[in-house]
Formats: C-alpha cells, sequence, structure tokens
C-alpha cells in the first residue's frame, strides 16, 4: 500500500482584519491507496480547509504535503490544477455542475481537457453515467435533475477519469436520506469496486458507518 | 489546451445566451454602435467623394501643366507651346485617360444691360468632352460643335444677371498678348446648369480655336489639363511629368486644390476619432455587462478550477463569450447598416441646405458610400478594442481564487 | 420621502464598482456631449464673426431685390443721409455706407476685372476689418479723395505698387461710360488671395461721381458686437427708418443663407450623432439598471410583503437612477466645463487648421462657446434618456407577486 496523500505538520492561518484566525493548528495525516476516510467535527473545527489543502484549492501556511507523490507546497497555480486535473476528484455540498452543459458534457470535461479522445470519453462517460444510475438523462441539464441525480452526476464526474483520490465535502448535507443512502453506496461500491480512494468530510453518521476510517476534528487539529 | 477548444466555445456559446435579456440589450447598444459608425462612415465618404469628384471634374483634373508663373500671376504672357515634341511625349504614358489644352484669361462679359467678370476658357471641345463638367451640363443650346465654333457657351445664372438670352450676342473683353483690350462679339450657342451658382457665374467658354485666334496665341495655350485613369495614380505621373518637362510648372491636384485635399485628410482623421468615441460610449455598458456575468458564476469559477482546469482556461471561456457578443453584434450592426445604406438609394436629400452645400462644393444629394476599408477599420476597432477591454473581466474571472470562489454562498 | 432617500442612496453604493462604471459611463458621456457642442456652437461663433467682421456686416439696409440681382440701378437714394439717419436713430455707431461698382482695373501693364466699392472713409473701419489690414501706404483719407486701396494679390498681378496709378474703366449707372484715373494709397492682405483680388475700395463721393450715382448707394453696413442680439437690433432699425417702402433689413443669416445652412446641416449632423451617442450610452446602462432590480427581487417581496405598494418602489427605482444620473452628471458638467474653459483661454488648433483658416479667412484655433445652451443641452439629453431607461425596470415591479418574489434567492 502506498499513501495517496500525506500531510506533515500542516498549519493555516487566515487573517480577519487584524485578527489572525488559525483554522489548522498542525494536521498530520497519512491516507493509503483504497481507503475511504471520514472527517467529521463541528463547524468550523478546519475539515473543509484540510480538504481544500489537499485538493491544492488553498496553500498550507506552513507544513508540508504530498498528494500521489507532487509536493503541493512547492507547486505554482498552474501545476496545481495540473495536479488536480489529472490526480483528484471533488464532490462539493451544493452547486456541483456546470448549469449550460448537460449531464454527459459534465461528465466528459475533465476527460477532454486530459485530452481523451472523443469517442472514447462518450463510451466512458456513458457508462459511468449508467453506472451511478443515471441511464437516459445523459443529456439533461443540471436544472432538469433533482439534487440527488446531480449529486450522482457529480460522482460519475470525480471518478470517471479514474482519480488517485476522490475529496468530498458534505455531499450529503442537501440531500433527503433515502438519496443520502443511495450516493453513499454508490461511493462504497467505487471504493470497494474500483480502487478509488476517498476523503469525505460530513456531519452525517451513516457517511461515519460505512467509513473506513473515522477521524475527528476539533479547533483545527485531529483528536 | 488544445483539446479544450470545443468545450471553451460551447461554454462561451451557451453562456453568452443564460440570460438573454441582459444580452439582448447590449446587443442593442453594439449593433446601434456599429451602425452608427458604418452609416457615418458612408455619409462622409459619400461626402468626402463628391467634393473630390466636383472637384476633378470643375476644370480641375489630376494634374495641370503650366508655364512657370502662370498659377501666381494668370495673365496672357504666360504660355506654353503645345506643339513642343517633349510635351507630346510626355503625355503618351498608358495612366493618362484624358489630356485638355486650354486658354485661361481673366476676362469681362458685357451684355446690353451688365458686365460682369469671368474667367475666360478657350477649350478644346473634343477634348474637353471628357475631361470637365462642361459638355454634361449644356441644358441649352448646344455644345460647340467643331474647335472653329464661333460661338460662346456661358451659365445660366449669368446670363440672367446678364438679362439676356440664348442666340443673342454678348461682347467679351480681355487683354491680349500685346496688352491691349481685344474685344469681341459672341453669339450665346449653350447655356449651362450646374445648380452651383458660383460655378454658373464665373465662366465662359469659347472655342480654343477662336481664343487663340482672338488672343494672337498661334499654338499657345494657358494649361493643359490631365485625367489619369485612377487618382492613385497621381504621383507616379508627377513624378514622370516634371522628369520630362523641366521648363514647365507640373502641379497635381491636391496642391492646386488644397482644400479639396485638406477636406479629404480631415475626414479620415474625424471618422477615426468618431469610431473611438463611439466604442467608448459602449465599452462601459459591456465591460459592466460581461463583469455582471462574471461575478455571478463566482462558484462556477471556482468548480472549474477545482476540477483542474487553469486560469488561462477560464481567461478564454469569458473572452471568447466577449468576442462571441462583440461578432455577434457586429454582423447585426453590418447588416442592418448595409440594409440602411440600400434603403437610402442614390442618397440624401440634402437641398433644404443647398446653399450651404454650395459653399463646401457639395451637389443636393449625397450618396452613402460603403467602402472595404471603413468597414473593415470601424469593425477592426470594435473587435481589437472591445476584446482589449473584456481583458479586465476575463481577468478577474481567472483571478478568483478557487477555495474562496467555491465556497462562497 | 427623507427615508426613501436615504435608502435609494445606499442602494447605489451596494455595489460601488457597478455604480462607479455606470457613473463614468454618463460622466464620459456628458463631457464628451459638452466638449463637442462647445466646439461646435464655438466654431460657428467663428465662422460667422469672420464672415460678418471682415466685409459684410451683421445687418445691412438693401434695396429689396438687390441682394438675389445685385445690379447697379437697385440702388437707395441719399445713402449717406440714410446712414446718419440710422446712427441717430438707433445709437449705434458703428455704421457705414457703401456703393458697389464693376469695372476693368488697368495698370500700365495689365487689366484686370474687379468689384469697385464705394465706401465712407472714416465710416468703413468701424464695420470691417479690412481697413485695419492696410499693409503698406494708408487707408482712404476722406469721402471725396482721389484715392483707391487694393489687395496685395491684385497689385501683384497688376504689377502696381504704392503710388501708382489706375484706370477704373465700368459702366455708370445711367448705363454711360464710367472712368477715373486714381493713385493706390494702401494696399491690404488679409491673407486670403481671392478675397485680396475681389475688390478695389474708393471714396464713396469719388464713387458717386464717377459712376453717376447722385447720391445713390447700395447698402448701409451695420456692425454690433453681440450677434446673438441681432433679430433685437434688426427691429430697432427698421423703427429708426420709420416707414421704408422699397427697403429691408437684412440680417447675416439673410445676407449669406449658404453660410447660416452650411451651419444648420452641420448641427443636424452634430445633432444626429449626440442621439445616437446618448441611445449607445442608454443601452449601455440599462443593464445596469435592470440588473439592480432584479437582483433585489426577495427584498422588493418582502417589501410588498411589509405593505409597501410597487408604486413606492417603482418611485424608489427611479430615484436611485436620478440620483445616480444628477450625481455624474454634475462630474461630468465640472469636468466639461474645465476642459471647456482651458481651451476656451488656449485655443483649440489640430493639424491642417491653419491652412483651412486663411482659406476661409478664420483664426487658426478655436475656442469652445461658453454658454448656458452649450454646457446644458447635451446633459440635460442624457438625463431624459437615462430615465426612460429607469422607467422600464421600474415598471416591472408591478408584475411582482410577494410570493413568489420572497421565494427567488
Amino acid at each position: 500500500m502506498t499513501a495517496v496523500v500525506s500531510c506533515t505538520n500542516i498549519k493555516k492561518i487566515y487573517k480577519q482584519g487584524t485578527i489572525d484566525v488559525v483554522a489548522l493548528a498542525g494536521v498530520d495525516l497519512t491516507v493509503e491507496q483504497g481507503d475511504f476516510v471520514c472527517l467529521s467535527g463541528p463547524s468550523g473545527s478546519g475539515k473543509t480547509t484540510l480538504l481544500n489543502i489537499i485538493g491544492g484549492l488553498d496553500m498550507p501556511s506552513a507544513g508540508e504535503i504530498s498528494v500521489a507523490g507532487n509536493m503541493l507546497h512547492t507547486m505554482s497555480k498552474a501545476q496545481l490544477a495540473e495536479m488536480r486535473l489529472q490526480h483528484v476528484g471533488f464532490v462539493f455540498q451544493a452547486y456541483n455542475l456546470i448549469p449550460v452543459l448537460t449531464a454527459q458534457e459534465n461528465v466528459e470535461m475533465v476527460m477532454q481537457m486530459q485530452g481523451v479522445s472523443k469517442r472514447e470519453r462518450g463510451r466512458r462517460a456513458r457508462q459511468v453515467l449508467k453506472e451511478v444510475g443515471l441511464e437516459g438523462m445523459e443529456n439533461r441539464k443540471p436544472p432538469e435533475l433533482s439534487g440527488g441525480q446531480q449529486q450522482r452526476v457529480a460522482v460519475a464526474r470525480a471518478i470517471v477519469s479514474n482519480p488517485k483520490l476522490v475529496l468530498a465535502d458534505e455531499p450529503t448535507a442537501n440531500l433527503d436520506s433515502k438519496t443520502a443512502e443511495n450516493l453513499i453506496d454508490l461511493m462504497r461500491h467505487m471504493n470497494s469496486e474500483h480502487g478509488v480512494t476517498f476523503v469525505i468530510s460530513t456531519h452525517d453518521p451513516r457517511v461515519m458507518l460505512h467509513a473506513k476510517r473515522n477521524l475527528k476534528m476539533e479547533d483545527g487539529r485531529l483528536v | 489546451m488544445k483539446q479544450g477548444y470545443t468545450l471553451i466555445f460551447a461554454l462561451a456559446w451557451r453562456n453568452l445566451w443564460r440570460n438573454p435579456r441582459r444580452t439582448i440589450v447590449i446587443l442593442f447598444a453594439i449593433v446601434l454602435g456599429a451602425w452608427a459608425m458604418i452609416v457615418m462612415a458612408a455619409y462622409s465618404r459619400g461626402m468626402s467623394q463628391q467634393v473630390f469628384n466636383n472637384a476633378i471634374d470643375n476644370l480641375l483634373g489630376h494634374i495641370q501643366i503650366h508655364a512657370p508663373g502662370y498659377l501666381e500671376d494668370p495673365v496672357i504672357d504666360r504660355v506654353l507651346d503645345t506643339q513642343q515634341p517633349a510635351l507630346k511625349t510626355a503625355l503618351l504614358a498608358p495612366e493618362i485617360q484624358h489630356t485638355a489644352a486650354r486658354v485661361r484669361v481673366p476676362a469681362v462679359v458685357a451684355s446690353e444691360r451688365d458686365s460682369q467678370g469671368v474667367t475666360l476658357l478657350g477649350i478644346d471641345p473634343a477634348a474637353e468632352a471628357d475631361m470637365s463638367f462642361i459638355r454634361k451640363s449644356v441644358t441649352l443650346g448646344k455644345y460647340f460643335e467643331g474647335n472653329q465654333d464661333g460661338g460662346i457657351i456661358l451659365g445660366k445664372k449669368l446670363v440672367e444677371r446678364l438679362e439676356t438670352s440664348l442666340g443673342r450676342r454678348v461682347v467679351l473683353m480681355t487683354q491680349n498678348s500685346q496688352n491691349k483690350i481685344a474685344d469681341r462679339g459672341f453669339r450665346i450657342v449653350g447655356i449651362f446648369d450646374t445648380m452651383i451658382d458660383a460655378q454658373e457665374t464665373s465662366y465662359a467658354f469659347i472655342t480654343l480655336g477662336t481664343a487663340q485666334q482672338m488672343l494672337d496665341l498661334g499654338t499657345n495655350v494657358s494649361e493643359i489639363a490631365v485625367k489619369l485613369s485612377h487618382a492613385d495614380h497621381t504621383d507616379k505621373i508627377l513624378g514622370g511629368l516634371r522628369a520630362g518637362l523641366p521648363g514647365l510648372d507640373v502641379k497635381p491636384w491636391y496642391t492646386l486644390d488644397a482644400l479639396t485635399k485638406l477636406f479629404q485628410d480631415t475626414w479620415e482623421g474625424s471618422a477615426f476619432v468618431w469610431y473611438l468615441i463611439v466604442f467608448l460610449a459602449m465599452g462601459f455598458g459591456i465591460v459592466n455587462t460581461i463583469l455582471m456575468a462574471v461575478f455571478e458564476r463566482t462558484r462556477e469559477f471556482g468548480l472549474f478550477q477545482a476540477l483542474g482546469l487553469k486560469p488561462n482556461f477560464i481567461l478564454l471561456q469569458v473572452w471568447l463569450e466577449s468576442l462571441l457578443l462583440l461578432t455577434t453584434g457586429l454582423a447585426i450592426g453590418n447588416l442592418v447598416s448595409w440594409l440602411t445604406v440600400l434603403a437610402t438609394g442614390d442618397g440624401i436629400d440634402v437641398s433644404a441646405f443647398s446653399q450651404g452645400m454650395e459653399m463646401v462644393k457639395l451637389s443636393k444629394i449625397i450618396p452613402f458610400v460603403l467602402t472595404t476599408d471603413d468597414l473593415v477599420v470601424a469593425n477592426a476597432v470594435v473587435l481589437i478594442l472591445g476584446l482589449l477591454t473584456c481583458l479586465y473581466p476575463a481577468w478577474r474571472a481567472a483571478r478568483l481564487v478557487p477555495a474562496h470562489a467555491i465556497t462562497r454562498v | 420621502m427623507d427615508t426613501t432617500l436615504r435608502l435609494a442612496w445606499r442602494n447605489l453604493w451596494r455595489n460601488p464598482r457597478r455604480t462607479l462604471l455606470t457613473m463614468c459611463a454618463i460622466g464620459f458621456g456628458a463631457v464628451l456631449l459638452i466638449f463637442s457642442i462647445g466646439l461646435q456652437l464655438g466654431q460657428y461663433d467663428m465662422m460667422i464673426g469672420s464672415n460678418v467682421r471682415i466685409y459684410q456686416g451683421l445687418l445691412q439696409i438693401q434695396r429689396d431685390g438687390y441682394r438675389a440681382d445685385p445690379k447697379m440701378r437697385t440702388s437707395i437714394p441719399d445713402i449717406l443721409n440714410l446712414a446718419q439717419k440710422v446712427r441717430l436713430g438707433t445709437g449705434f455707431q458703428q455704421v457705414s455706407a457703401r456703393a458697389n461698382g464693376f469695372a476693368l482695373v488697368s495698370s500700365a501693364k495689365r487689366t484686370y476685372a474687379t468689384a469697385v466699392i464705394g465706401v465712407e472713409a472714416a465710416n468703413e473701419p468701424r464695420v470691417s476689418t479690412l481697413p485695419g489690414l492696410v499693409k503698406q501706404g494708408h487707408y482712404l483719407s476722406s469721402n471725396h479723395a482721389n484715392e483707391v486701396v487694393i489687395g496685395a494679390a491684385l497689385a501683384k498681378n497688376l504689377q502696381v505698387s504704392l503710388g501708382d496709378e489706375l484706370t477704373l474703366l465700368g459702366a455708370a449707372r445711367d448705363g454711360a461710360v464710367a472712368a477715373a484715373v486714381l493713385p493706390i494709397t494702401g494696399i491690404f492682405e488679409s491673407g486670403n488671395a481671392d478675397l485680396d483680388r475681389s475688390m478695389v475700395q474708393i471714396p464713396i463721393e469719388t464713387f458717386q461721381e464717377t459712376f453717376g450715382m447722385e447720391g445713390h448707394g447700395h447698402s448701409v453696413v451695420i456692425f454690433e458686437e453681440d450677434f446673438k442680439k441681432v433679430t433685437q437690433y434688426q427691429q430697432r432699425i427698421e423703427q429708426a427708418l420709420g416707414p421704408h417702402p422699397g427697403l429691408v433689413v437684412l440680417t447675416w443669416d439673410q445676407l449669406q443663407p449658404g453660410l447660416k445652412e452650411m451651419i444648420d446641416l452641420d448641427y443636424s449632423a452634430g445633432w444626429f450623432m449626440y442621439v445616437v451617442l446618448v441611445a449607445i450610452i442608454t443601452f449601455s446602462i440599462l443593464n445596469t439598471f435592470l440588473m439592480s432590480v432584479l437582483e433585489r427581487t426577495r427584498e422588493f417581496g418582502i417589501m410588498l410583503a411589509l405593505g409597501y405598494k410597487p408604486f413606492n418602489i417603482g418611485r424608489l427605482v427611479m430615484l436611485e437612477a436620478l440620483i445616480l444620473t444628477l450625481f455624474a452628471l454634475m462630474i461630468g458638467i465640472a469636468l466639461g466645463v474645465a476642459v471647456n474653459t482651458y481651451f476656451y483661454y488656449h485655443g483649440l488648433t489640430f493639424e491642417g487648421m491653419e491652412e483651412m483658416a486663411k482659406l476661409y479667412n478664420l483664426p487658426a484655433y478655436i475656442k469652445p462657446q461658453m454658454s448656458i445652451k452649450a454646457v446644458l443641452s447635451g446633459p440635460a439629453l442624457i438625463l431624459i434618456f437615462t430615465l426612460l431607461a429607469a422607467l422600464y425596470p421600474a415598471m416591472r415591479i408591478r408584475l411582482l407577486s410577494p410570493v413568489e418574489a420572497m421565494r427567488k434567492i
């Protein structure tokens, strides 16, 4: 087993006016290939900040972080974008999809940027959409899909290019319980069948129940 | 990045129509702007060409040849001989379409009722026919039949002033080459009507043969006007003629009629200033609209970045959206302008201002003239400046920090 | 009202960038219009001014019909008394009588046909700048002196200099031969060769004697500094004349309808451009107004639920637009006036202007007009258009239902 994510003493301090707000106060975390990690904790404990830093969306104030062998704290914005494109998939709480693109186009988008041929990406997109149970809805645009369906498209997009790591920030927060169950099943399935590594931040006990590893955060630290 | 172009294009086009009302409102501004630029250009170009053509036709030609000193002191002593071989050879250049030799001196025309100072022109009827306005402007009586025709052609307004009419006699007085007053009676054989009072009252035409005989000139003339196949050849032929005729004064139209030249130059400059002003007027609206579109999509741009698309991708997407907006507006604007020009037919009637038009040597109808050059410049100004301006919102969009953009609700 | 005003003001600054960009568009439009209109009116003032000043005068008394058909017989008896009557009756001091004729002017070597003007030696310099342009010798010394003043270009063509004698040969009022031999006492130089060649001036009584005028003349020229009051002056002169059958008092624009029409045409074309420009600016900012209403749909829903009437909210939106426009216009007017003031004192000149000025007898720089009309007509146009633009979003509020509105984000 190799480490997909390895964080050493990550700190993040925001300036809010004249006050320094400590979002992360030194986090050490290692996530192995095939892991399914659940981060829980109260609002403001630093979950989202940690995910953003792992995904290269935000820079740590101090500490070292490597994702899929890339030392993120040494990379430029463009290199980080390339790293995300090749290795990381994201699922957010809401507003996951590009509203002017159809479900299939949303799924294909990342592959298109990776340079996958038109035929190949069409095939894979349809296949993944079928896997997440959205067969026949390929040409709908996000406003024509329910919240649960939108999150499924988001998961499909996150995993379609076989990333080393999928980061999900409260993916079930806006879903009813039935839909949430379905989404968790889907992610578990992807994890067990395709070996996709998941790091999920959540309040949802149902998610924690299915996690391989449950980590709790408080005041910017893992406890 | 190359793979992303179709994606970027689809995104840009669909985003453009995400808020159709907003897009249509700003399109109105662009279409109106393009229309204003092009129609104004066509109007001024028509005016400028008319001034130019009228000037060339008004006995100017593209180039004139005189004896040295004639232009400062246009008297009968300063003449040139049409029979000199150098002149004949020099005028053989293929770009030279027509040449006309003239005797041109100040004179007085007197009827039994009144007299008037004019410029007397002795013209070669055949050569002058294609050279200047005179032949096609004779509306009463007829044009000269041959070089020995002994009649005189006067302007309609002058005939009225002199209280005379077609077929009656007038006396022409001028200084001959012996510095004596030469006078001779002429029958009015033709009356010309150009609707421009100044033209109608300033000239009296007789044939070159008669003039040379009356003024004891032999084969000498005051000037030779040269008309070229195209005005663009002026400088080339001018050089050739000057080299071939060292003893003569060869001048281009733009020196002889500096005002017409100035009018054209001023027009070029002011048209461009007008383009810039119109662009500025719509520029604020374009930037504001694109900025609005960018800021309401903040989270979307964050998402793009999270998905691994580089800031350049976002910049290009917004920029392409602006490009599509501009080209759509321009396409419609060009079409509407073209229809406007078609609809006006021969041009717009400004006869309500006819006396004012006369002062600037214009006729009562100003045609709209659309030239490719003007179209290219007008469109290029909007497109280039528009794209430069839209770099700002595009850059703003690309600069959004992904973590903040996506978590902002 | 006070709270509505405060609310409107604060709403404007909720999105400062958008408000500032919109204000820039409006302010820019105002500056541009103030500058262009000021310049345009200034240019007209200059054209009228130099035309009026150099020779024509602001008003002239003539025999009815003389302007259209200037015949020697269409004269006014006892012209000097008429001029005196105008001076006494109106109090105007810049009044001078003239008589106009035509003659062949000969020197020892040359002959030219030109206009001969009989003028009041003492009064002519008050109504025309030409006497002041005498560069050699002096102007006419008395009304019956044996003197002639000619232009520099004509002197060159006639090959004469100060002190040489000129022979004038023309037709007298009764058709007899009119002849005089007069020494040149002055040579004027206006810079415009055509004008300098167009006439010679002699004392009015000498003229009357030579041309058999028996006290007659052709015009009384009146000059006053304030051109805008020209119709008032006209009435005053007509009152002073009492019943005056056969005489007309003509203003500068009646004397030269061409100039007036040229100005009118240019002014119409100018206003066409301004309206188009303001329309483009309006479309540019319509989106901002629309946006600021649409993004507050929810807020308006709450206000409606609280019992506000759509009318109150519509008024709020209009008030916001009014404040924004007025604020931007004030800044625009301040800047525009500053720019115009600068050029008013320093003059604006551009390439080629000097040549143009020479040909048209104008000063080589333009001063923008500084009047209420020049400063405020542009901004007024913008205000009308922007308020019309604000009307549309304000009207849309009537369509809102509180429940639906509140559900919107």
